[in-house]
């Protein structure tokens, strides 16, 4: 037996605009279509309407009811990503959800009895059910639309809820006051009977015939015969009969995974500012956020486009060092990719694309170290790269070759924590090296001792200078004597009498000499 | 948000002489819960034989106890002459500061403590102000480097933020080397030390700060200095030298629960 759930948001285009701007939601906001005398109003918050502003109204006429109203224009890529954030909170509950545009959503979810535990724990504690139960399973399908509603209120939309067994009846079920409204099985004629024709949203010449007949409810459709209805308005009325008595042939059609993450926003104004930008991003990306960590993801890889004044576009993206929802860390970086390289024009819009990847994840131990969260640890290492810069952060590498400056970093991933501790290791007790990178200039006195060049004095900044007390080598080391730019260096060890033991070396093509290291 | 204001009568109840109004009832003190004894692990421990009971643990008293054995387990350094100063290392939770300008072993006593806190599998970090840390070096001192996360921060600010990040994260070893005289950046301010110490001592970790000039000021749990050194070459007269190591000593400068003064003699070789 097919069930079929309707997630529908009213006043979409107004709801999809709030969700950017929270902050309008107590004042007199309406979204209004189309340009100059043409602008009509689509859709108008609660204050808006209790002073008389309805739908189809032009802004004119509006702005003569409440002149300081708050006029919002259609904002496609916020509309855009609202729905797609409500198909994710769909996906939450079945894998098979249909996208019907304009903030309605359909979801099948036959047989998933067994999946509904978590929801109807979730919304257990909501009070007690809603009358609209008439079935065995109704009471599980209260739970779930309620917990549909509470999920998509967390991201800032506030959907009706209608499930029934035919799309037609879960979408009028949805759209009325009540929320969640169930439809038992079989009884979609009785449940759609005593509502008006207007549910069923009929065509304007079959609307008017069937008011001049004085058909004003859906039963009074549905008690017509057939045949006669058809013969006199076509496949239309045919059509039309058969929703009235709550048959809808149209099967569900699942739609595809998406493979990324959108948010968005079409600005009022341009933008020339930095700072105002990420006050918006900063908005999206938390939206973004709140999407990713509904379906289990982080974020792996962010894009951003930017909208230019007058014309054009400029796209970026940012590899994130590993994959996060910390929407600190990506604001961070996004700021420091723009300060790089600024956009050169005002910003009218924006998008941002995060592309999903799985978290990751480790088995913490009981009784070895304590091992680090790979979640916290991603985290931390993109925020540190984001303050410090490429190349600073992460894991040394031994390098092959004879230069005692060279080293490589690669990304940090430690391997698990050993299950139990072993006892440390004995120190050898070997004396360190500080590398000087680059090695530090100097100016080197040097005498010859029975034949054999010593170091008498060295002459740098501060610490690095004084008198040499005893001195040994040279050693040499020759690399890349094949190249262009070889390294053909004698190295000494000299103990000042001030103390430091240093590490230097002459350049042998050169002539300069460099402190390389000090020993400590 | 709106509260509903309780009526007069009711704020002075205590007044009102009327014997008809009902009187509250206070609810009764729910019955004492013994922390973490459930009826069925007290049941259990009944029947057993109590040597054996006084050892049985429920998960919660287990991570209870490892928890507390962690924190109050040291990492040593395993240079032995320095773990007998400290009382057996690097106290977890405490910081920890190293003060020497010249070429007297400060280094090699974090190479130490990282080489022997990465071989027992812990997460280690080093903050390297100086950059001067040689990855091969450090390998030759038995630091697992898979395990050592090496962070090069340009100024002494970046440094002290990085070091809150990394130790907030859960390392448990975290050693920040703010290199050689002059130290680079401006000062920070005492307060960001005493900020890294509760950040320490919130999560568990032990932290070495390692500095040409004592830093940390009351913050830390205990202040190392180095007393002198000697280096000692190989070869005399006429033969050629060759620098065998040095011999140093450090000196307790302050320690919160070991008289300061106490002096130990260090060997280093150079391989």
């Amino acid at each position: 037996m097919s069930r079929i759930a309707c997630f529908s948001v009213p006043m979409f285009p107004l709801a999809a605009r709030l969700r950017c701007e929270p902050e309008l939601l107590q004042e007199a906001v309406a979204v209004v279509e189309g340009n100059g005398n043409s602008a009509h109003v689509v859709a108008a918050t609660r204050r808006a309407r209790s002073k008389g502003i309805r739908p189809g109204h032009s802004l004119a006429q509006a702005r003569s009811i409440v002149p300081k109203l708050i006029a919002r224009g259609r904002d496609n890529e916020a509309e855009r990503t609202a729905q797609e954030a409500l198909l994710e909170i769909a996906e939450t509950f079945s894998p098979r959800v249909e996208d019907a545009g304009e903030g309605v959503v359909f979801v099948d979810i036959a047989g998933l009895e067994r999946h509904w535990g978590e929801a109807a724990a979730e919304a257990s504690g909501l009070g007690p059910r809603a009358s609209g139960e008439s079935d065995a399973g109704g009471g599980h399908e209260v739970l779930l639309g309620r917990a549909a509603m509470r999920r998509c209120e967390a991201i800032g939309l506030p959907v009706r809820v209608g499930i029934a067994a035919s799309k037609l009846a879960a979408r009028v079920a949805a759209e009325l006051a009540k929320s969640p409204t169930v439809v038992a099985a079989g009884n979609e004629a009785g449940f759609l009977a005593p509502l008006p024709l207007t549910r069923l949203s009929p065509e304007l010449g079959a609307a008017t015939t069937l008011h001049r007949w004085g058909i004003t409810s859906i039963g009074d459709l549905a008690g017509l015969p057939e045949s006669e209805v058809a013969s006199r308005l076509g496949e239309l009325g045919r059509e039309l009969h058969y929703a009235a008595r709550g048959i809808d042939p149209r099967p569900l059609i699942p739609r595809p995974l998406p493979p990324d993450f959108r948010e968005g926003m079409e600005l009022e104004w341009p933008l020339v500012a930095l700072e105002p930008f990420l006050f918006i991003a900063n908005a999206a990306l938390d939206r973004l956020s709140k999407r990713l960590e509904t379906v289990g993801f982080s974020c792996t890889r962010l894009e951003l486009t930017l909208t230019l004044e007058p014309d054009g576009f400029h796209v970026r993206a940012i590899e994130l060092p590993a994959p996060t929802r910390d929407v600190k860390t990506m604001l961070t970086l996004l700021r420091l990719d723009l300060e790089k390289t600024p956009p050169g024009a005002p910003v009218t819009g924006f998008s941002l694309v995060a592309h999903p990847d799985r978290p990751r994840r480790a088995q913490l131990s009981l009784f070895g170290p304590a091992a680090l969260s790979p979640e916290r640890l991603a985290t931390t290492i993109a925020r540190l790269i984001s303050i410090l810069g490429d190349g600073r952060v992460g894991m040394a590498m031994p390098v092959d070759g004879h230069l005692p400056e060279r080293y490589a970093i690669a990304d940090y991933a430690p391997p698990p924590p050993p299950t139990t501790r072993p006892r440390p290791k004995k120190s050898r007790g070997l004396l360190a090296v500080r590398v000087f990178r680059p090695p530090v200039p100097v100016e080197v006195n040097t005498h010859v001792i029975d034949g054999e060049t010593q170091i008498a004095a060295i002459h740098g900044e501060g610490d690095h200078a004084g008198e040499a007390r005893v001195s040994s080598g040279p050693w040499r080391i020759e690399e890349g004597w094949w190249a262009e730019k070889r390294n053909d260096r004698e190295y000494w060890d000299a103990e000042l009498t001030r103390g430091g033991i240093y590490r230097l070396y002459r350049d042998r093509v050169s002539g300069e000499w460099f402190l390389d290291a000090r020993y400590d | 948000m709106t509260a509903t204001a309780p009526r007069l009568d009711w704020q002075f109840q205590l007044l009102d002489l009327r014997p008809s109004r009902p009187q509250p009832i206070l609810v009764p003190a729910p019955p004492p819960v013994e922390p973490g004894q459930s009826a069925a692990v007290s049941r259990l421990r009944a029947a057993l034989d109590p040597a054996v009971a006084a050892r049985l643990l429920n998960g919660s008293e287990l991570i209870r106890a490892l928890q507390k054995s962690r924190r109050e387990e040291v990492i040593p350094t395993t240079l032995e002459p320095l773990d007998a100063l400290l009382a057996g290392g690097l106290l977890r939770g405490k910081v920890v500061e190293v003060v020497s300008r010249r070429s007297t072993g400060r280094f090699a006593v974090a190479m130490s403590a990282l080489a022997a806190a990465t071989s027992t599998g812990e997460a280690a970090a080093l903050i390297d102000l100086g950059d001067h840390f040689d990855p091969q070096l450090g390998e030759a001192a038995g630091i697992d480097l898979r395990r050592l996360l090496w962070i090069r921060p340009k100024t002494l600010k970046e440094a002290v933020m990085s070091t809150e990040m990394i130790t907030a994260t859960g390392f448990q070893l975290v050693v920040l080397d703010v290199g050689l005289h002059p130290i680079r950046g401006r000062r920070v301010p005492g307060a960001a030390w005493v900020r890294l110490a509760r950040t320490a001592e919130s999560h568990g970790a032990a932290m070495l700060i390692s500095s040409p000039y004592p830093l940390t000021g009351t913050a830390s749990e205990a202040v190392v200095k180095s007393g002198g050194m000697r280096v000692k070459w190989l070869g005399q007269g006429r033969a050629p030298r060759l620098l065998a190591g040095v011999k140093t000593s450090f000196v307790l400068e302050k320690h919160r629960h070991i008289k300061p003064g106490t002096a130990a003699s260090l060997e280093l070789a150079e391989r």
